[in-house]
């Protein structure tokens, strides 16, 4: 990237017209209920998993609310009336907000909504591999969203979001309808994970090797191998959890032989791949966002795409780490332990390439690049502490504590949730074509940064201290440090609200974005904001997606251009007549 | 009113993250705490200041080029990939050493049973003793053989570092070595204590002593069992004598010459995990409300009915699954080998009384 005087073959795709951008050019509910759009499904996903977020978010006020004193605030006979049980209605609440949560925005957040959006821009094709699977994975997340719903309204949930035989074999709620719901979710996941696998692998265009990538696909290539192999294994796990409570077949109950030790073996081996589910994608957000504001390209390209197939094939090994207090054999609990450590260093090696990327960058502080930031703070801080659970003498104190509740909120939220708002905060001008306030937006990062860690840091000192997790109510002497976490909860909770204003307000009254309003090289940006229906009027040149020599600074229009023909052109990526990546046609 | 000991940095000098070392396993598993912490301390300080810095120093106007468009370094990826893993495999032989220390208890360690239930513990002390708090000897390696009659529990002492789940189907084992004694209270603040709370079940949380008047350690159940979770706690005693814990036990035994059945009966109500699922007000827990429960008719879920008779009452302790009352679930532990004659008899009046 260079300021100064600008080359004369600057190249400029201005404004789409309301007839070619996707989000005009047809109107009506059906036309988006039944649209075979990868952008339009990907907005629709955003829409849902946001939405799940809030109603997460609702719950977890309730819950920090709750243990704001020890025998409980929030839930009380005041307005529950004393023939409903307190504890009951606390432990659904926790229940929900778990499983909402993962299952409904976690999980389905960065490659559903980001992914689908994004994957095929960013390959420079017209759609995904198979769109229809794409619109019926959308249709499955719905139908698994209301059956929790269902699950919800009906007598409730109340196994924690793990469903723990043979707990969940014995309790009576709602345990079948949520897992059939979860059940019906694993398609949904299975079904994008296969979508982008045959998309990245079939539709590049030509000139784009595995190695001209950017990184953001091939954490989602990643993602797709985990949700492909790991989500059938929770789909029959939670069929037989299913089959022992309406058969008693005596796989997972004592009461007729089973052992509830092989559930965890079942569930965790799906669920902790899982856990990468949720965060390699973050990953790959980040190493975009983190290049793109550096201006620099990123450092270390190789170690970060091996990193990310390293940790999705390694996630499927460390799976007992969860259950070294249930009674395995020493030599398993070893192994495990060791294994654990193994993907502590692909994490590492990625955070020290962000850092090598960002030195001697020219760094703008827009608002992503304050939630990446806040991401590589963050997200050591919850790396550094599973350390502590990956090493057996430590891990027996704290385990079931809120030192793990601290852990998990550390990773899941303080890096996935961070980088997904990153993402939406880079990739709205592009998505909706307007930008957004730029002061509100760093404010709601620095809300939610100084939030979450009011949030969560006590809760490091709880669990250490020996405070156990998903109690209602609790010994006197945690009081001050739950106080003090959920008003930073409380803190949280403003600033993703003002993350939400600041973008939606800019829907009503943003100023309307160029094609590259961070100067970026992937090709999502090569194209109008938004996009057109088809994506690119042309097939665009692939070069190298973090190269920016040839993006220049326009002062005049306020704007970042590219320069064409500077860019060294891969040799056969002049495209041909009819291109042979321009999929998703009908 | 709060007392210094619940600020939450009062007890800096003893330990900010740590409640109080009092086994054996403490000062080796706080010991590989502070190493780790202090590893991840070192990577976590510098990381921060590099980003800080970095962030602002090289800070931007827009347009300006980057000072170096490096895009690797293969030396300095390979010593970052392979430099940090000789410390994580220093943190796990350490943690797996300590851990495996944890694992085999001593010959001849002194044996407690430990029967986890929804929601709460009995302890067996042999001899046919059994009472839900956990009384132990000072020094003396000590193994519980833990067993659950419903769902998963977990048994979880913070001070002792040490927890294990009791899987339903299988024993489970756990052990350690108990370092600091519990104090005694003076006489006057038992009694104090004890005239404050008449005849109401004991709040351990108020006073921070059992009703014998010791201080004692939490002990917590840490894997989520259902709706009183949260309640499922008790209390460990350790005692610096063996003859002072074998008065003790001794004590628990049986019901003391002094004290009524009833009285004694409501003891055992409260202590013995009644209260968790029969509430003595009518209203309706996990199982039915003891209210006018005695001498009453029930309907039973296979559809006949019973007449709450002594007999009656002393088959629904033993074998609680035999006349299940319509509307319930067959939930109830059986308390067979754990209650003697006496005990039962003592529930039965004390039953009746709640029935007058
Ligand atoms: C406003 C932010 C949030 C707050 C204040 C919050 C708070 C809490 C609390 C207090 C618990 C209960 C801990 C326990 O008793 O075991 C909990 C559990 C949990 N939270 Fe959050 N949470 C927040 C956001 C999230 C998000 C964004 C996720 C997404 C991954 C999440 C995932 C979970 C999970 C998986 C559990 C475990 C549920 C279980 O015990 O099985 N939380 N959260
Ligand atoms: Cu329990």
């Amino acid at each position: 990237m260079s300021a100064g005087t600008l080359p004369s073959n600057v190249r400029d795709p201005g404004f789409p017209t309301e007839r070619e951008n996707y989000l005009t050019n047809s109107k009506g509910f059906l036309s988006w209920f039944c649209t075979l759009d990868h952008k339009r499904i990907g907005v629709m996903y955003l829409i849902g998993t946001v939405t799940a977020f809030l109603i997460g978010g609702l719950l977890a006020l309730g819950i920090r609310l709750h243990l704001f004193s020890p025998e409980g605030w929030l839930f009380t006979d005041n307005w529950l009336g004393s023939s409903v049980d307190k504890n009951t209605i606390y432990n659904q609440v926790f229940t929900l907000h778990g499983a909402i949560m993962v299952f409904l925005f976690i999980i389905p957040s960065i490659p559903a909504a980001l992914g689908n959006f994004l994957v095929p821009v960013m390959l420079g094709a017209k759609d995904v591999a198979f769109p229809r699977l794409n619109l019926s994975s959308f249709y499955l997340w719905m139908f698994g969203a209301l059956f929790f719903i269902g699950a919800l309204l009906s007598s409730g949930l109340d196994t924690g979001w793990t469903f723990y035989t043979p707990y969940s074999t014995t309790t009576d709620s709602s345990v079948i309808l949520a897992t059939l719901g979860a059940f019906i979710l694993g398609f949904s996941s299975i079904f994008t994970g296969l979508n982008f696998i045959v998309t990245i692998n079939t539709m590049r265009p030509p000139g784009m090797t595995w190695f001209k990538m950017p990184l953001f696909l091939w954490a989602t290539y990643a993602t797709s191998i985990i949700q492909v192999l790991a989500t059938p294994v929770l789909g029959i796990t939670l069929l037989l959890l299913i089959a022992e409570r309406v058969m008693q077949i005596g796989i997972f109950d004592p009461e007729f032989n089973g052992d509830p030790v092989t559930y965890q073996h079942f569930f965790w081996f799906y669920s902790h791949p899982a856990v990468y589910i949720m965060i390699l994608p973050a990953f790959g957000v980040i190493s975009e966002l983190i290049s793109v504001h550096s201006h620099k390209h990123i450092f270390g390209y190789r170690f970060i795409a091996y990193s990310s197939i390293a940790i999705a094939l390694l996630g499927f090994l460390v799976w007992g780490h969860h259950m070294f207090t249930a009674g395995m054999s020493s030599l398993t609990t070893i192994i495990f332990s060791a294994l654990t450590f193994t993907v502590s260093v692909p994490s590492a090696i990625k955070v020290f390439n962000w850092l090598a990327t960002m030195y001697k960058g020219s760094i703008s502080l827009t608002t992503p690049m304050c939630y990446a930031l806040s991401f590589i703070f963050l997200f050591t801080i919850g790396g550094l502490t599973g350390l502590f659970l990956g090493t057996l003498a430590t891990d027996l104190h704290l385990h079931d504590t809120y030192f793990v509740v601290a852990h998990f909120h550390y990773v899941m939220v303080g890096g996935t949730l961070i980088a997904f708002l990153g993402g939406v905060f880079h990739w709205w001008p592009k998505m909706f074509g307007r930008l957004y306030n730029e002061w509100g937006g760093r404010l709601s990062a620095a809300i939610v940064f100084i939030g979450f860690n009011l949030t969560f840091l006590p809760q490091f000192v709880l669990g250490s201290r020996g405070m156990p997790r998903r109690y209602a109510t609790y010994d006197p002497e945690f009081a001050y440090l739950h106080q003090m976490s959920t008003i930073g909860a409380l803190i949280l909770g403003i600033g993703l609200l003002i993350a939400l204003v600041v973008l939606i307000a800019s829907l009503v009254n943003g100023k309307r974005s160029p094609a590259n309003p961070w100067g970026a090289a992937t090709l999502e940006f090569a194209c109008t904001s938004p996009p057109p229906y088809y994506n690119f009027e042309r097939a665009p040149v692939v070069g190298d997606p973090y190269d920016f020599h040839d993006i220049f600074w326009d002062a005049e229009n306020e704007r970042y251009v590219t320069a064409e023909p500077e860019r060294e052109i891969v040799p056969q990526t002049v495209p041909e007549e009819s291109p042979a990546h321009a999929g998703g046609q009908n | 009113m709060l007392d210094h000991n619940q600020l939450p940095l009062a007890d800096v000098n003893k330990s900010l993250w740590f409640p109080e070392q009092a086994s054996s396993f403490a000062e080796g598993v706080d010991w590989v705490y502070d190493t780790i912490l202090y590893i991840s301390l070192v990577f976590f300080v510098g990381i921060v200041i590099a980003l800080v810095w970095f962030a602002i120093k090289y800070h931007k106007k827009k347009g300006e080029p980057a000072e170096s468009q490096t895009s690797h370094h293969t030396p300095l990826e390979l010593l970052w990939s392979i430099g940090p893993s000789f410390l994580l495999v220093y943190m796990f032989v350490v943690g797996a050493i300590s851990y495996l220390d944890m694992r085999t208890p001593p010959e001849g360690s002194y044996e407690i049973g430990v029967e986890a239930y929804k929601w709460g513990w009995t302890m067996d002390y042999g001899g046919g003793t059994y009472h839900p708090e956990l009384h132990l000897l000072l020094d003396e390696p000590t193994k519980l053989s833990m067993r659950s009659s419903d769902v998963i529990h977990s048994l979880f002492i913070p001070a002792f570092r040490a927890k294990k789940d009791i899987v339903p189907g299988r024993y489970n084992y756990m052990w350690f070595k108990p370092t600091v004694a519990s104090e005694k209270v003076s006489d006057e603040e038992l009694a104090k204590a004890k005239k404050a709370t008449g005849t109401d079940a004991w709040d351990y949380d108020e006073y921070q002593f059992t009703p014998d008047g010791y201080r004692f350690f939490d002990l917590y159940c840490a894997e989520y069992c259902g709706k009183s979770h949260s309640e499922m706690q008790t209390v460990v005693v350790v005692h610096e004598t063996q003859e002072e814990l074998d008065a003790w036990i001794k004590e628990k035994a049986s019901r003391p010459d002094d004290v009524a059945p009833e009285a004694w009966g409501k003891t055992l109500y409260n202590q013995r995990g009644c209260a968790s699922c029969h509430s003595i007000d009518g209203s309706k827990r996990v199982g039915p409300s003891f209210k006018d429960l005695a001498g009453s008719t029930h309907a039973l879920a296979d559809g006949s009915s019973v007449t709450v008779d002594p007999n009656y009452i002393r088959e629904s302790i033993l074998e609680p699954k035999a006349k299940v009352v319509a509307g319930y679930n067959p939930v109830m532990p059986s308390y067979k080998g754990q209650l003697s004659d006496d005990d039962i008899d003592s529930i039965i009046a004390y039953l009746k009384t709640l029935a007058e």
